[in-house]
């Protein structure tokens, strides 16, 4: 099977490079039977891919410690569930399965417009193998082919590291993944309509299921990622400006302002350069974010052994193509003019625009800060590093208009706000953020910046929740119905608006989470068994934890030993339960890690760090005498508001993305044409 | 041997698969088909939702009367030219698809020349109907939209 499997990927190769020659000719000189050639090689690359990876994971599942990379991520003692994920543990897999979910992705667009969009499908065929060629070069020709065998097999793997050793990690690398590569639909359809010069609406409307995509996709894949540093890290945060997280906010950011900026090309005909820009460069950081992690160029927890090659070749293809885009965007350039110009400031069009700078404002600040390590090594040979509190500096204060922003774009005016519609829409969700600050200020909070964005954050929640009833009060006048029914047929007669309202909610949950980190409180404490540590909650309450004493485990399957510390907690001197945390030795990992205890309730973690074992000899040897142990208790409030707010994210996305029937089909139905002629011009709200 | 086998298999499976086309002939279609969008399709219904998003505004007191009047205009225009365009591009299709009937062609051709009129797309010379944006006439090369 893995032989099978290497095998296939040397052919996907010379089938993807000639399959890119056959899509570009036959585009180019009106050849049908190429393009069907073509596009059979998108099927025949992902078959063979298919294969390849099934070859990696076989691999994995049979310890076959002959190849370098199974031999480096696993070992005989590893779950199975870790030994399957393996494909994308490591560089070498990891760079397979992106390029095997590219392909699928492929497939799956090469395959819905077999009958339709045709004009385009030559060059988006092309580009989309372009990009699977130029993976396929890298995985066998950069050193970094994940079937490399070692002069002779090792007795056992080198394992996993420990830390990587989560559920999490095995859906966050595919979700995000999945993000990354589902964006190069759109961007094939970019610059399909670049070079047949079909810059009207089409393109749009046919990529913007694909942008919406791929963007759930990010989203849930950096949140998957928080939850995962919020667990396994072990130090009560869950972002660190890590230059690889940076690496994945960065598409996330652009692809967020660009399903912002194409509703004003849709309205009022503008931005078209713009949003022809934001594809191409959306697309470049997805490329951008695997090239930082897989070349090892920038230390992060998650990047791998430094690769000079690696980083050349997607440098080089950086280049090429982001030239490119831009020579193609200023041939077009005539054909991108815009039909309309901003008519005021205070318009929904200016507040769009508003949101697309400080989107990528935030963008370039994060590029930048992720970047100037490597430029200042490069220039002084020295390592700098910047740390969160560059970012945090930058990006908390521009964030905080991105989200008075998102109070204000759903409820003025395009064109031009008059001041009644200023008055009208905004007087009460305003006096209600107001309120909310001012009572947090009464209550003798002075955090400054996270009493601001509880106040924004309520004046955004009433904002929204206002347009959902106003809306379900009109829907329900207009068709009589039961206020549930009015909801649902307004939500379900315009996703993409009340989908993005819900993601909205979604992004103030998390806001609001992130402003509540600084009410965060924590402590650390030395206990004996018996001794117990009260810390106050900023909500008013008291926890006291107990410490009970440790258990060991010595020699067991994966570990060296296992330290597990118990705690019982009283809420307001009130047993509410018991809490543990645990040391844990590895046999393939050179230092113990933390597994923290987490108590989780709606409105806050108590997180609880195994520190310290002061006598670990004797612990773990049951030793009554030898149990002391140092903890840090932790208080994080709201934090659960990160993945509830996530969910909601998850769940507006996907109303947004559900398809729609009816009316507003995105193609000509299948009615006879002089039904179709009688579609209403004044259509409902 | 095995392996030999397995790989001689896939990979003329493989070229076999890929160059089926080429070798018998078939052709996949490069163009817009006949039941799907036009450009004037997507414009319709870009106008038609944006104009749905202008009566939801309206509806919900976030546009003044006279703005909502404006935008409504504008969106009502471009949503009818672009209906009218669909409307003469499928009389056009059944035209070529010659189920219709002599008056029938005949009204089409009218539309078509009435909408070309209207953006001054007919050539006032030679009265053949140019595409929309047309500078000069395709047929004989007057100047358009005097």
């Amino acid at each position: 099977m893995t032989i099978l499997g290497e095998l296939a990927l040397w052919i996907a190769f010379p089938v993807a490079l000639f399959g890119t020659v056959l899509a570009f000719v036959g585009g180019r000189q009106q050849r049908g039977d190429l393009v069907l050639s073509a596009e059979r090689a998108v099927y025949a690359v992902f078959g063979l891919l298919t294969l390849a990876s099934a070859g990696i994971v076989a691999a994995f599942l049979g310890d076959r410690f002959e190849y370098w990379y199974v031999w480096n991520y696993s070992n005989r003692e590893l779950d199975v569930f870790y030994k399957a994920a393996g494909l994308w543990a490591g560089q070498r897999g990891s760079l397979l399965f992106w390029v095997l979910l590219l392909a699928m992705f492929s497939v799956i667009a090469v395959f819905t417009n077999r009958k339709k969009n045709r004009e385009f499908m030559p060059y988006v065929t092309g580009v989309l193998l372009t990009v699977i060629t130029f993976f396929l070069c890298v995985l066998l020709f950069a050193e970094v082919n994940p079937f490399e065998q070692l002069p002779f097999a090792q007795a056992d793997g080198r394992g996993l590291n420990p830390q990587l050793q989560n559920y999490w990690m095995t859906i966050h690398p595919p979700t995000l993944y999945l993000g990354f590569t589902a964006f190069t639909i759109p961007f094939a359809f970019a610059i399909s309509a670049l070079l047949t010069g079909r810059l009207d609406s089409r393109w749009l409307v046919i990529i913007r299921k694909w942008t919406l995509l791929s963007w759930f996709f990010l989203s849930v894949g950096v949140i998957f990622g928080m939850r995962w540093a919020y667990e396994e890290l072990g130090w009560g945060g869950y972002w660190f400006w890590d230059p690889v997280e940076n690496a994945s906010l960065l598409p996330w950011l652009t692809a967020t302002a660009f399903l912002h900026s194409v509703m004003i090309q849709e309205n009022r005909g503008m931005l078209k350069v713009w949003n022809m820009g934001l594809v191409t460069l959306t697309w470049t950081l997805t490329i951008f974010a695997t090239f930082l992690t897989r070349s090892g160029l920038i230390e992060s927890v998650h990047s791998f052994a430094t690769n000079s090659t690696i980083a050349l070749i997607f440098l080089a293809f950086l280049g090429v193509t982001v030239s490119v885009s831009i020579l193609l965007i200023i041939w077009r350039y005539d054909d991108l003019k815009a039909e309309n110009e901003i008519q005021s400031f205070a318009s929904r069009e200016a507040a769009f625009l508003l949101n697309n700078l400080l989107l990528l404002g935030i963008a370039f600040a994060v590029f930048w800060g992720t970047i100037f390590p490597l430029i200042g090594e490069a220039l002084t040979g020295k390592k700098v590093s910047v740390g969160p509190g560059f970012f945090n500096s930058v990006n908390a204060p521009l964030g905080m208009v991105l989200l008075g922003l998102m109070g204000v774009g759903p409820v003025i005016a395009w064109r031009r706000a008059t001041k009644r519609n200023i008055k009208k829409n905004f007087f009460m969700p305003l006096g209600v953020g107001l309120g909310v600050f001012a009572l947090l200020v009464a209550l003798g909070s002075r955090q400054w910046m996270s009493l601001i964005t509880f106040g924004l954050s309520a004046f955004v929640f009433t904002v929204i929740a206002v347009e959902f009833f106003k809306g379900t009060k009109a829907r329900a006048r207009i068709e009589g119905s039961a206020p549930p029914t009015a909801l649902l047929h307004l939500v379900s007669r315009n996703r993409r608006r009340w989908g993005g309202y819900i993601v909205h909610v979604g992004i103030v949950m998390i806001f609001t989470a992130f402003a509540a980190a600084s009410f965060k409180m924590e402590l650390i404490q030395t206990l004996e068994p018996g001794e117990s540590v009260t810390i106050e909650s900023p909500f008013g309450h008291t926890y006291t934890l107990t410490y009970q004493g440790v258990s060991t485990a010595l020699r067991t399957r994966n570990m060296e030993w296992q330290a597990q510390a118990l705690l019982t907690v009283a809420r307001n001197g009130k047993p509410v339960g018991s809490i543990t945390t645990e040391k844990r030795m590895y046999l393939t990992y050179p230092a113990p890690v933390t597994e923290v205890g987490i108590r989780s309730t709606a409105f806050e973690d108590l997180y609880v760090i195994l520190a310290n074992a002061e006598d670990l000899g004797r612990a773990l040897s049951n030793d009554a005498g030898g149990q002391r142990a140092t903890f840090e208790v932790q208080i994080n409030p709201l934090v659960g508001w990160i993945w509830y707010g996530g969910l909601m994210v998850a769940f507006g996305a996907m109303v947004g993305l559900w398809p729609s029937k009816g009316s507003l089909a995105e193609h000509r139905s299948k009615a006879t044409p002089r039904e179709a002629t009688r579609e209403p011009v004044g259509v409902t709200v | 041997m095995g392996v030999i086998i397995g790989a001689v298999l896939l990979v003329g499976g493989v070229v076999l698969f890929v160059l089926y086309p080429i070798i018998q002939g078939q052709w996949a279609t490069l163009h817009r088909t006949s039941d799907e969008g036009t450009e004037a399709d997507a414009r319709k219904r870009v106008s038609l939702l944006a104009l749905r998003d202008v009566e939801m505004d309206f509806a919900t007191g976030k546009l003044d009367e006279e703005d909502y009047r404006a935008l409504q205009s504008e969106l009502s225009h471009a949503a009818l030219k672009a209906i009218q365009e669909v409307e003469v591009q499928q009389k056009v299709a059944d035209l070529v698809g010659s189920t219709a009937t002599g008056s029938e062609a005949l009204e089409a051709e009218i539309a078509a020349v009435r909408v070309g009129i209207a953006e001054g797309r007919t050539c006032a010379s030679c009265g053949h109907v140019n595409s929309a944006g047309s500078n000069f006439c395709a047929s004989c090369g007057e100047p358009l939209g005097g």
